[in-house]
């Protein structure tokens, strides 16, 4: 049983970063390192907590074990339509909960958020703002992966959303405003998208009936605890014809078209996000210009939301419909993989590179949903941990290097293993583990989800294999054009990392080692806590 | 004596043990880094002697343990470790050369500022090497195999200043990673094909040995070949044995550690351990045996043209590699694996040897040296003595495991017994070449300084040149001990071919002949051949052109795909985001030139939408 | 009786949208939106009486609306007056000042 008393452990978590904000505000804006150290320990605190929760989390008890609700805004609809109720409205609920799907995400979202708050050294204007923006948009994320109902989640989507507008709008690098604009205005259309699906969504499968006494109430609302217990089961309105055999009317009747087009919008509202090929090109341009420690958060966690998304409400949602879409998912998986690929072999520009690897290794996470089997899916949901923690490593050295050198570009860089040998030996880290090296956490994630489309789509994992080969190469191009070679003389000066740099070096790559040596530490917590949501998938599929 | 074996696991956790101290050490301790290096490789090298002296007896049983390392429903993923004979073969063969290869570097990496870091890699090579062996089953295996990669190439790096190293190290690392590939799609397919989805190599062997008929012939055709993929990858056969040669850009002592005696043979290894799969399927024998062949003579012939002294121990490493696959493809484990001993101890040699000699005179041309016979005694000796394994001369060790193939190819296979003693004689004349042309003659000059290395790098050669010697008397055409220890007590009838002996002894003293008669003697001319077919000897030179055939067939149109794609993205991905932009854009503006002012315009426009709206509801009538 | 009235009106109607929509003249625009206001005042005077439900109804609200309309007019040509004085012209066309 849980040693935690009946706090609401969920709403510190989400609200932590806010208490962070509040005092920055108090704060003088022109003592930088006052700043940097209240951020700094505003990020620390909801790692704490998800630290702790991960622990207590009990891996036996399956669904969400943690879980609170408040009803947030209540809509009286007019209950003169039914004529046995006592009260027809409409919900909006403040409702938090985790499971073993969003519990390793939040958790990654305080590591990477926090080390990114350590890994801010290089900003260099506008303190004040900046950790204001980071502290709002690390609640955002915090409150995506808590959230239990589909319009908090939403509203927390389009949240991240305008923190990030100004993070990169103000913090970029020359071309940050329309990298900024190209941001908000893609991601907006993909929540669009995404709110429409929504709506629908609750309209059809967001009802429930609540009896209290005597009294019977419908309700409308978002809580995804209704919505995926309307929609998976047979015998819920729903699913039922839309006329029955009495001849009444369903009302909440949802056809195969219906079902079809909603699977749809989701994939591609949160395709965007992912990216799928051809939905990319925003995200370079965010990778390009966004200050480093945003990148690593924008890299880290936000790509992932796309993909937790894509899971809990694309597949859990709608596993008819994502089976018999599963080969195109795997298509678009190998070319994401392959594409990525390619392209990141012959850009010049590191942040370019470590850009389309992250859509290479994004396509891995499709891969794995694709499979549609335990192997798969618990491989996806490792690559998305792994990746946030490599693509997080990987940015905090760009930043690194990006302050001692001026530049990112490959043909500029060279032998910097002789100048900066601890910052160097991190990158070669976390190249390795990038390009999937047993021991680090990338192989495990990579080999999982192969392993998984290696059951149903022999032929486009062993194509998906020479992703892996491609990798290398890439990986090995850019790293070793930095790293190794003569160093030109205007490097020779170069100071190694800090302390303060070296400090989210090592925790990151610790965690990535942890990971890769002792895997079970994240998947045991998936599969105990929905693999019974993974079996109702597969039984989906075995009758389907 | 049972304990030991029980306690197996520990000895790869010595070396890894060393590696971190080592890291958390950093550079600054110069003395410490050899020592605790050396005192890893030391007591993993006790351990495992102390498991094979327990193994020696006929009762030996194999022992395994596992334990779950990533369980997800009813799958589950283990890591464990076997002790089998072969492994414990290997257990030693791994650790003394380490060990050596050890002490050897205090010498030879003596100046060197980052010694340490090189001690660090070393041992952390020793750990994956040794994790590598141990592993029950393959996907254990391949976590390791990966790793020795990655050693390698951190190794074969280590000089990253270098252009030269880097490259070499970045081939060294996709090459093999294609082989890995291939390794990797067997154990997909593997997993999902076993019974159980079990990979251990016990599994493998019931499964594939026995008439079970869960796997068809077919299949084990292919997940054969792509296992032998990745051995082709790591043992450096053709087509995959570029990145070899390349490789001696590291340090000397690695050049024997890791690409003669140890990370090289892993292929070989492997093979071993999943020897039923391919018994299952006689088309990847064949190929196995051809391709073995082919690389003897083929790698043996570049050899002969080299004149950089680790470039031309590269080759012949290629070219002996071949000669074990050869053996394993023609039905023989016991040849295989014996050459791998073997060869093991002297390429260790004359690699440590060819260390010493660079030491001396800083060169690795052979054309610069000469002479250094009289002034590098223990070197003289100790190479000569390899020189000697390594062309079969018997009773050195080369000759036993190498007779021992040759046999194995006259029973089974004519051309190929052909192409092994050809290989054989360009082995005997390109070190015949090697020794006259680094010892005898005359003194230059110019490495009027050379003199000895020091008796920390003597040492390993002396103990190495006697293993040289002694190692193949396991195997004796009048005695299988080897064979039948390693096939657990079932005695293999020892090969002998009176035919077999004789050619390969008579192909050794030929070339070494024919080598004394060109490099010492003079009486044949050197540029006999460059003079009749000088487009042979470039052909030789340049190495078949393979490498240029790489840049042509993979790297060029690589490169080519991603300008296009590069293309593709910005102009058709991009000018499509553009286009939806500009589609947005130019609406907006045509909506602006509505907004003329005309009260009439206005009125018009209310007066469509009426009428669409019009149209849309009495129209829905018809269309539902 | 009723579809002839209707018939009727939607004539009307039509000619007075047609007038309003695209005659330059504002004198004629004024003299089309009262056809139009007489096509519906002839619809409720033929719905009052031929209607489902015939009442006095629609009879006495097509007074209203020719008073109204009487009202509409006199404003509308004083507005029109104003205007020519301002701008020197009746066209409507030159009249767009909705878009400043």
């Amino acid at each position: 049983m849980s040693i935690l008393p009946d706090i609401p452990i969920l709403s510190f978590i989400l609200l932590s970063p806010l208490l962070g904000l509040l005092v920055i505000l108090f704060l003088p804006k022109h003592s930088g390192n006052l700043l940097k150290t209240a951020a700094v320990i505003a990020t620390l605190i909801p790692l704490a907590l998800s630290l702790w929760l991960y622990a207590d989390y009990d891996k036996q008890q399956s669904g969400a074990v943690y879980e609170e609700q408040l009803d947030w805004v209540e809509v009286p609809l007019n209950k003169e339509l039914h004529s046995d109720v006592s009260a027809f409205t409409f919900k909006l609920q403040y409702e938090l909960g985790v499971d073993g799907l969003s519990l390793p995400l939040l958790l990654l979202t305080g590591l990477v958020t926090a080390m990114a708050a350590l890994g801010a050294f290089h900003v260099k204007k506008r303190w004040k703002a900046f950790f204001v923006w980071f502290l709002l948009l690390e609640f955002a994320m915090l409150g995506v992966f808590l959230a239990r109902d589909v319009f908090l989640f939403f509203v927390f989507f389009e949240l991240t959303l305008v923190a990030m507008y100004f993070l990169i709008g103000i913090w970029g690098f020359y071309n940050r405003e329309r990298a900024a604009n190209q941001f908000l205005i893609y991601n907006g259309l993909g929540s669009a998208i995404m709110l429409i699906a929504f709506v629908i969504l609750v309209n059809t499968a967001g009802f429930r009936v609540e009896q209290i006494g005597e009294q019977v109430q419908y309700v409308y609302s978002g809580s995804y605890a209704d919505i995926i217990r309307n929609m998976t089961d047979a015998g819920a309105m729903v699913n039922q014809p839309a006329v029955n055999e009495m001849g009444a009317l369903n009302p909440f009747v949802m056809s195969d078209t219906m079902h079809r087009t909603l699977f749809i919008m989701l994939l591609v509202a949160f395709g965007i996000k992912l990216p799928i090929f051809p939905f990319h090109t925003w995200m370079l341009k965010v990778h390009a210009e966004a200050p480093p420690a945003v990148v690593m958060i924008h890299s880290g966690i936000l790509l992932k939301m796309g993909a937790y998304g894509l899971l809990r409400f694309g597949l859990l949602l709608f596993p008819e419909q994502a089976k018999s879409w599963a080969a195109v998912l795997a298509v678009l998986g190998v070319i994401n993989i392959l594409y990525g690929a390619v392209l990141a072999f012959r850009q010049m520009e590191l942040r370019l590179v470590l850009a389309y690897s992250s859509m290479s290794h994004m396509g891995i996470v499709l891969l794995g949903l694709a499979a549609f089997n335990e192997i798969g899916l618990q491989g996806a949901i490792f690559q998305l941990v792994s990746h946030g923690l490599i693509s997080a490593l990987l940015f905090l050295i760009v930043g690194s290097l990006y302050e001692r050198t001026g530049t990112t570009e490959l043909t500029e860089l060279g032998g910097l293993a002789r100048s900066l040998p601890f910052t160097s030996g991190a990158l070669l880290a976390a190249g390795l583990a990038s390009l999937g090296l047993p021991g680090l956490s990338g192989f495990v994630g990579e080999l999982l989800a192969l392993l998984g489309l290696f059951e149903s789509m022999r032929w486009l994992a062993a194509i998906a294999v020479l992703g892996v080969i491609l990798t290398a190469v890439y990986v090995l191009r850019s790293v070793l054009k930095i790293t190794f070679g003569p160093l030109p003389d205007k490097y020779a000066a170069l100071k190694d990392a800090r302390l303060i740099e070296a400090v989210p070096m090592i925790v990151l790559l610790a965690f990535i080692v942890l990971l890769g040596c002792y895997p079970s530490l994240l998947t045991d917590t998936v599969q105990y806590s929905i693999g019974d949501v993974f079996a109702q998938l597969l039984a989906t599929r075995a009758g389907g | 004596m049972e304990i030991y074996t029980k306690a197996a696991w520990i000895i790869p956790l010595l070396p890894l043990a060393a590696f971190l101290l080592l890291t958390a050490l950093g550079r600054s301790y110069r003395r410490a880094g050899v020592l605790i290096g050396t005192a890893g490789a030391l007591a993993a090298f006790l351990l495992s002697l102390l498991v094979l002296i327990g193994r020696l007896g006929e009762t030996a049983v194999d022992y395994s343990k596992a334990f779950d390392w990533i369980t997800i429903g009813d799958y589950t993923l283990r890591i464990g470790f076997e002790v089998t004979n072969l492994t414990s073969m290997m257990l030693v063969v791994v650790t003394l050369v380490s060990l050596l290869v050890n002490i050897y570097s205090a010498g030879y990496m003596k100046s060197d500022e980052r010694i340490t870091v090189f001690y660090g890699y070393v041992s952390l090579f020793t750990f994956s090497m040794l994790g590598l062996v141990l592993s029950d089953n393959l996907l254990s295996l391949y976590i390791f195999w990966e790793l020795v990669g990655v050693c390698s190439f951190l190794l074969v790096g280590f000089w990253y200043a270098r252009p030269a190293a880097k490259a070499a190290a970045k081939k060294a690392f996709i090459v093999t990673r294609i082989g890995d590939a291939g390794l990797l799609v067997a154990i997909l397919l593997l997993f999902w094909y076993m019974p159980d989805h079990r990979l251990e190599f016990t599994m493998i062997q019931s499964v594939f040995d026995g008439p079970s008929g869960a796997i068809t012939t077919e299949l084990s055709t292919l997940i054969a070949l792509l296992i032998f993929l990745g051995a082709v990858g790591k043992s450096g056969q053709f087509p995959l044995h570029v990145w070899l040669p390349d490789a001696m850009e590291g340090p000397t002592p690695i050049s024997a550690l890791i690409h003669a005696a140890t990370m090289v043979a892993a292929g070989v290894f492997l093979i071993a351990r999943t020897y039923d799969i391919f018994l299952d399927s006689a088309a990847a024998m064949q190929t196995v045996a051809y391709i073995g062949g082919f690389t003897a003579i083929f790698a043996a012939t570049i050899a002969l043209a080299q004149n950089d002294i680790k470039r031309i121990l590269a080759y012949s490493t290629v070219s002996q590699l071949g000669y074990m696959m050869m053996a394993l493809g023609l039905g023989s484990l016991t040849g295989g694996i014996f050459h791998l001993f073997t060869h093991a101890f002297f390429k260790a040699l004359l690699f440590l040897g060819a260390g010493s000699i660079i030491h001396a005179v800083h060169t690795q041309n052979i054309q610069e040296m000469g002479g250094l016979g009289s002034k590098m005694r223990v070197t003289a000796w100790t190479f000569g003595i390899g020189a000697l394994a390594l062309s079969g001369i018997p009773p050195l060790s080369g000759f036993w495991s190498k007779d021992l193939i040759l046999s194995v190819a006259l029973q089974e296979n004519k051309l190929l017994f052909i192409v092994g003693v050809a290989a054989a004689f360009c082995t005997a004349l390109y070190m015949a070449r090697l020794f006259f042309l680094v010892f005898m003659g005359k003194p230059r000059s110019s490495l009027g300084g050379a003199h000895e290395s020091p008796s920390v790098m003597t040492i390993p050669l002396m103990v190495l040149a006697a293993l040289a010697v002694v190692a193949g008397f396991v195997e004796t055409p009048w005695n299988g001990a080897l064979g039948s220890w390693l096939s657990g007590g079932i005695a293999e009838e020892a090969h002998s071919s009176g035919i077999a002996i004789i050619a390969s002894i008579a192909v050794g003293v030929l070339g070494i002949y024919l080598g004394w008669l060109i490099y010492v003697k003079g009486s044949v001319s050197r540029s006999i051949v460059s003079d009749k077919a000088p487009w042979l000897v470039m052909l030789l030179e340049r190495k078949y052109f393979i490498d240029e055939c790489y840049e042509r067939i993979l790297v060029k149109p690589l490169k080519g795909l991603g300008t296009l794609l590069m293309a593709l993205d910005s102009y058709v991905i991009g000018g499509a985001v553009r286009l939806v932009s500009a589609a947005a854009d130019s609406a907006g503006k045509a909506a602006v030139r509505l907004q003329n002012g005309q009260v009439q315009t206005y009125g018009i426009a209310a007066l469509l939408g009426l009428v669409v709206i019009v149209l849309a509801i009495v129209g829905r009538r018809f269309w539902s | 009786m009723l579809p002839s009235y209707l018939t009727m009106a939607a004539i009307l109607f039509c000619i007075g949208l047609y007038g309003a929509l695209v005659k330059r003249n504002a004198v004629i625009v004024l003299l089309s939106i009262e056809l139009m206001l007489n096509a519906v005042n002839l619809n409720l005077v033929a719905f009052s009486k031929y209607g489902v439900v015939p009442a006095l109804t629609g009879q006495i609200f097509s007074l209203f609306t020719i008073t109204v309309a009487a009202a509409e007019a006199a404003v509308g040509v004083a507005i029109l007056i104003a205007l020519f004085r301002s701008r020197g012209t009746v066209q409507v066309d030159e009249y767009d000042e909705m878009k400043r």
